[in-house]
């Protein structure tokens, strides 16, 4: 299984801290609120234990809502924000402000939901492209709804598949939501994303 | 040339506190750059080490930065701080404003410190 | 290889095509400057290629400038990702209107925008803009929603008076408490409570006192002028009323209106302690100013006390405070 030192974790969170940061200031100037996201831990896991992770809070079938994202260019990966749906929902009406309860996502709400996945996903990816100095081209959100498995597998990826799992701390309103970004990536963007967090280390020890 | 400072740099990342390091090194090899790790660490070396400038990261576990920053501004009140953070919101303005302190964006480059001791140098 | 006439038909075909879609096409160079606007972004801006080719596009549409689409234009030029602005999350940003007559009315296109990266031969990257009118779709949404909301007010409705009950007041004032937040706009809340009705249920009996607050209730109730004004049953012989973008003033009016509204209902009242041998009522006044947001107990707090205060100082009077 794949995985990095500890200094090669932490540039990595720090990475995505700075991302879901930026994220977060977009989303507090839609909501006129304070807004705060970070990522208190990363971790690699094949897609099975990746879906199982995710159902475990909440194992009812066709409930995670996920909004993803493909990129391609220095590399390639399917980028997905998940939430188990009750939290999509409550995310969305919070950003939203509606507060009539209705039992599953419209279609607006689903839009929002996408345009949320579009502005943390870019920002994440974003940082992450920046940092390490390469060009990506991004596609379109596109919503899902289903068991998290269903979802990976949408994705495009093999049950051995090693997914990078972000865990992802949202907070609006006294409203503390947890969900997650899952990066699908394959070997070759695996060993790539080793060899650019160890240059990234380098130059911020003067040594590159 | 400046007489030599104390730089206290407060971050979680251990990367992000290296980072700070070089760019400051690179601007004042001589300057002494102390690190923190968390809130409640960063009082206790500040008060072992007075520091001429703190620097202090806003999203950390248990005493958070603005927590921290607050306390050292009592204990401090001559010493500049700089809040470091990816997200600025109004929030963060007005509680940095309040506290008569600045705030630096997210990632840290080597011009945007050098801005912050440019700045400081003027003040 | 393609010859020069067939290259100048095929671009005169492409700049039909463009003028032709029912959607809005902007495209921005590196710089930001607009470079193409086409046929229906004129119709409904109302600013012709002259006001905007070459321009900045912040210049162009001046409102727009710090905000989401800023965002998603940095996003699409310099790191090449497109960005999707929902009609939920971001209402209608441009200044469209489907009409003469709705821009009379200042009512815009409701809009769903895409930002995306576009590569240009020979420069640096460019963004497209475009800009569906979904209005529609929303005006679909609402109409659903309302239908919903009459549907759900049947559980929202309290049993005995048939007006708003605790439940809906609840989630009304939630609504109107984060809605004033964002729009900048005072919330007034009215606590309004039956004097001496205890008294009253004792000597009459309690079908008396039943018909006694259907009575009011109904009275009160009929009192609203828009939509978004609620009024619930609170509590046993306790009323509240939710008035958003009410000020101070304009929510003393009103409770005036309402206390002289019981008052004049004159149903005989013999135990109402020495006062006026009839139904009264006391109220307590609670605003929240604009820009000065406060918790929503503490609004609920503010207008208790006043109604105690109301009641302290004699009842069938009103009294406010301000929420601390």
């Amino acid at each position: 299984m794949f995985s990095l030192s500890e200094l090669e974790t932490d540039a990595l969170i720090e990475i995505f801290n700075i991302g879901v940061g930026q994220a977060a200031a977009s989303m507090s100037a839609i909501v006129n609120e304070t807004v705060r996201m970070s990522v208190p831990s990363v971790s690699f896991i094949n897609r099975t234990d990746a879906a199982r992770l995710l159902d475990g809070k909440a194992p009812e079938a066709g409930a995670i809502c996920g909004v993803s994202q493909h990129y391609e260019g220095a590399f390639s990966t399917e980028a997905i924000l998940m939430f188990p749906e009750d939290k999509s929902l409550e995310i969305v009406r919070l950003m939203v402000g509606e507060s009539v309860p209705l039992k599953e996502l419209t279609e607006m709400e689903q839009e929002a939901m996408c345009e949320i996945g579009n502005i943390i996903l870019n920002s994440c990816v974003g940082t992450l492209a920046n940092i390490f100095q390469r060009e990506l081209h991004g596609s379109l959100p596109e919503y899902h709804i289903g068991t998290s498995d269903e979802i990976l597998i949408a994705s495009g990826s093999r049950h051995d598949t090693v997914v990078l799992m972000l865990h992802i701390d949202f907070v609006l309103e006294k409203h503390q939501i947890h969900g997650y970004v899952a990066f699908v990536l394959d070997i070759s963007a695996l060993h790539d994303l080793k060899e650019q967090i160890n240059l990234y280390i380098a130059r911020a020890m003067g040594q590159a | 040339m400046t007489p030599a400072k104390t730089v206290l740099i407060v971050d979680d990342s251990r990367v992000s506190r290296m980072m700070a390091r070089q760019y400051i090194a690179g601007l004042h090899a001589d300057w002494i750059v102390e690190e923190a790790g968390t809130g409640e660490e960063s009082l206790v070396k500040a008060r072992a080490t007075p520091p001429d400038l703190i620097l202090m990261d806003v999203n950390m576990p248990g005493m958070g930065g603005i927590a921290a920053a607050e306390q050292l501004r009592q204990e401090f009140p001559a010493v500049p701080i700089s809040l470091l953070t990816a997200n600025v919101q109004t929030a963060t303005r007005e509680r940095a404003a309040q506290l008569g302190i600045g705030f630096m964006e997210k990632p840290i480059t080597e011009a945007r410190i050098a801005q912050l001791l440019a700045a400081l140098e003027a003040a | 290889m393609m010859n020069p006439v067939n290259e100048a038909h095929r671009l005169h075909l492409l700049h039909s095509v463009l003028c032709a879609v029912n959607l809005g096409a902007i495209v921005l160079d590196n710089e930001r400057r607009v470079v193409l606007w086409n046929s229906w972004m004129i119709k409904h801006s109302g600013l012709g290629h002259d006001k905007v080719i070459g321009a900045d596009f912040f210049t162009v549409c001046p409102g727009l400038r710090g905000g989401r689409m800023e965002a998603a234009i940095q996003q699409a030029l310099y790191n090449n990702f497109p960005s999707l602005l929902s009609q939920t999350l971001n209402k209608a940003p441009f200044v469209l209107h489907a009409s003469p007559v709705t821009a009379a009315r200042n009512e815009r296109i409701q809009q769903a925008v895409e930002v995306t990266p576009i590569a240009v031969e020979g420069a640096p990257r460019h963004c497209l803009i475009q800009i569906n009118d979904v209005s529609i779709a929303v005006g679909r949404e609402k109409l659903l929603r309302e239908q919903a909301m009459v549907l759900r007010s049947q559980t929202f409705a309290d049993g005995l008076t048939g007006i708003a009950n605790r439940r809906h007041f609840d989630v009304a004032m939630e609504k109107e408490h984060r809605r004033a937040k964002r729009g900048g706009t005072p919330l007034s809340l009215l606590m309004i409570d039956i004097d001496h009705f205890k008294a009253y249920n004792d000597h009459y009996g309690h079908q008396k006192g039943d018909q006694c607050l259907i009575q009011v209730a109904a009275a009160l109730a009929g009192m609203l002028k828009r939509p978004c004004d609620l009024m619930a049953r609170y509590g046993g012989e306790e009323f509240a009323m939710v008035l958003p973008e009410t000020d101070v003033e304009q929510a003393t009016v009103m409770a005036e209106a309402i206390r002289a509204r019981a008052q004049e209902l004159a149903i005989p009242h013999e135990r109402n302690n020495g006062e006026l041998p009839q139904i009264t009522v006391s109220i307590g006044i609670a605003t929240q100013k604009v820009d000065t947001a406060v918790e929503i107990e503490t609004l609920i707090g503010a207008a208790d006390r006043a109604l105690y205060l109301a009641k302290r100082n004699g009842r069938n009077r009103i009294e406010s405070m301000l929420p601390a």
